[in-house]
């Protein structure tokens, strides 16, 4: 109580506390009361410290509310008007400007090795990422484009081999023929002898498939013969292509076989 | 290896708060290990002659460090960054007080001067905000200040001294200086501030 009454160096009223208290402990005859004495006595010894502590520091008498009013002067405070605060009573009037501490913050730095604070100059990293997100799309769309461009050529490629695939089995199957026919030339060959692959169905198919190109091309020839069983013989090529142009009888025949007829 | 650490001294420092050994060794010496303080000396060397900033070591026990100015400080305005400049000055009031009565003071005594200067902790102020934060977390954290408990206070009372960073940044000298320049006296006005800051 009264803590900063008491440490203000020109009051005694440590000094006055002290006394009254050995007055009051003559009176004392129960422990409590006691007690509370030595608190006081504790207390009071604290204060007699700080007491002289101050009396070190204050050795040369500084006055730091005359520090505080020409600190105030230095930062630009305006006397003349006053500022409507509620607690103006304690506190020095007048109008402190926005730019105070600004003022101050410039005399500072004049006081202090303060290493200045590292800064990129350029500023982070953040400008940066647009631009290549930009380039990104370009090039993937670019790439796309040739990708697409890739893959019809593929197919293309693809479909070539197929078909090369399937004329050089049509011209095996032709060179098949007419060997066969060097070898025995009044003999045509039963259609389905021809065609069928004991072992593959699927094969079967094949040839039959193939056979029909060669027929389509003109370079073989399906009859029937006398007991109605297709049979099958090439054609010259000069014989084919009078025949054609002259008849221009195509036939079109449809032959089913499944898998038990096969078997 | 140099190079990496100096630029990592220096960014560290933008906050203000000491390096830790342990930072430096974990994110650029690592397996130099062995090689740390022919590292270190050469990165505060580099620092010196490049940059003109000394490298200092402010707690030797848990190895930490602070970048200071070594050059002579030039005239003209400083570019400073957001509220940097009025953080430095209310820095250098509350020092200023601290020097003046003593070299130490108590919490309650810089409040009530700080008070005079419209500046109150439970207040939010215009330019520092959370002041009471400024003081006692960040100019802490930055060492520029020092705040211990009192003992045997209830309730707990603080007292205020000045940090290791304060100690090497400035001096009793140049705070001296600023109290005489604001209040139009002579240094020797405050005669025993006066022998003290002459024999610092």
């Amino acid at each position: 109580e009264n803590r900063e009454a008491m440490l203000n160096s020109k009051s005694n009223r440590l000094t006055e506390a002290l006394e009254e208290a050995n007055r009051l402990f003559d009176g004392v005859c129960r422990a409590r009361e006691a007690a509370l004495d030595a608190q006081f006595l504790v207390i009071a010894s604290n204060i007699g410290k700080e007491k002289a502590n101050e009396l070190h520091s204050e050795m040369s008498a500084f006055d730091s509310t005359a520090f505080a009013e020409d600190l105030l002067t230095f930062m630009g405070i305006n006397r003349t008007e006053v500022e409507e605060t509620d607690d103006s009573e304690d506190v020095p009037g007048g109008f402190l400007p926005s730019d105070a501490w600004q003022t101050v913050g410039g005399e500072a730095p004049k006081y202090f090795r303060r290493a200045p604070t590292f800064h990129y100059m350029m500023g982070s990293f953040k400008s940066e990422p647009p631009v290549p997100k930009q380039r990104i799309e370009r090039q993937k769309k670019a790439s796309r484009g040739k990708a697409e461009r890739a893959m019809p050529a593929q197919l293309k490629k693809m479909e070539e081999s197929h078909q090369e695939a399937t004329e050089k089995e049509v011209e095996r199957i032709l060179r098949i023929l007419q060997t066969h026919f060097e070898n025995d030339p009044n003999t045509p060959i039963s259609f389905f002898d021809f065609v069928i692959d004991p072992n593959s169905f699927a094969r079967t198919v094949e040839n039959v498939f193939h056979v029909s190109f060669l027929t389509r091309d003109g370079l073989a020839q399906i009859k029937l013969d006398e007991d109605e069983l297709p049979i099958i013989e090439p054609i010259k090529p000069s014989e084919g292509g009078v025949e054609d142009s002259r008849a221009g009888a195509r036939n079109q025949v449809v032959i089913s076989l499944d898998q038990t007829q096969w078997k | 290896q140099v190079s990496e650490l100096v630029q990592f001294l220096l960014v560290k420092d933008q906050k203000k708060i000491p390096i830790k050994r342990a930072d430096m060794l974990k994110n650029v010496i690592r397996e130099y290990k062995d090689a740390y303080s022919e590292i270190v000396n050469k990165a505060g060397r580099t620092l010196q002659e490049v940059f003109g900033l000394q490298l200092v070591e402010i707690d030797t026990k848990r190895h930490a460090y602070i970048l200071i100015n070594n050059l002579p400080r030039a005239e003209g305005e400083y570019l400073c960054r957001g509220k940097e400049k009025e953080k430095m000055g209310l820095l250098l009031v509350i020092l200023s007080f601290i020097f003046m009565k003593g070299n130490s003071v108590k919490d309650s005594a810089l409040w009530e001067f700080l008070h005079l200067l419209r500046v109150d902790p439970g207040k939010q102020h215009s330019v520092f905000g959370d002041v009471r934060k400024l003081v006692t977390e960040e100019f802490v954290r930055q060492k520029y200040l020092e705040i211990t408990p009192i003992p045997l206070t209830d309730p707990p009372e603080f007292k205020y001294q000045w940090g290791p960073r304060a100690e090497k940044e400035t001096s009793k000298k140049d705070v001296l200086n600023f109290v005489a320049k604001i209040q139009g006296k002579d240094p020797t006005f405050w005669a025993s501030q006066y022998a003290e800051a002459e024999a610092n």
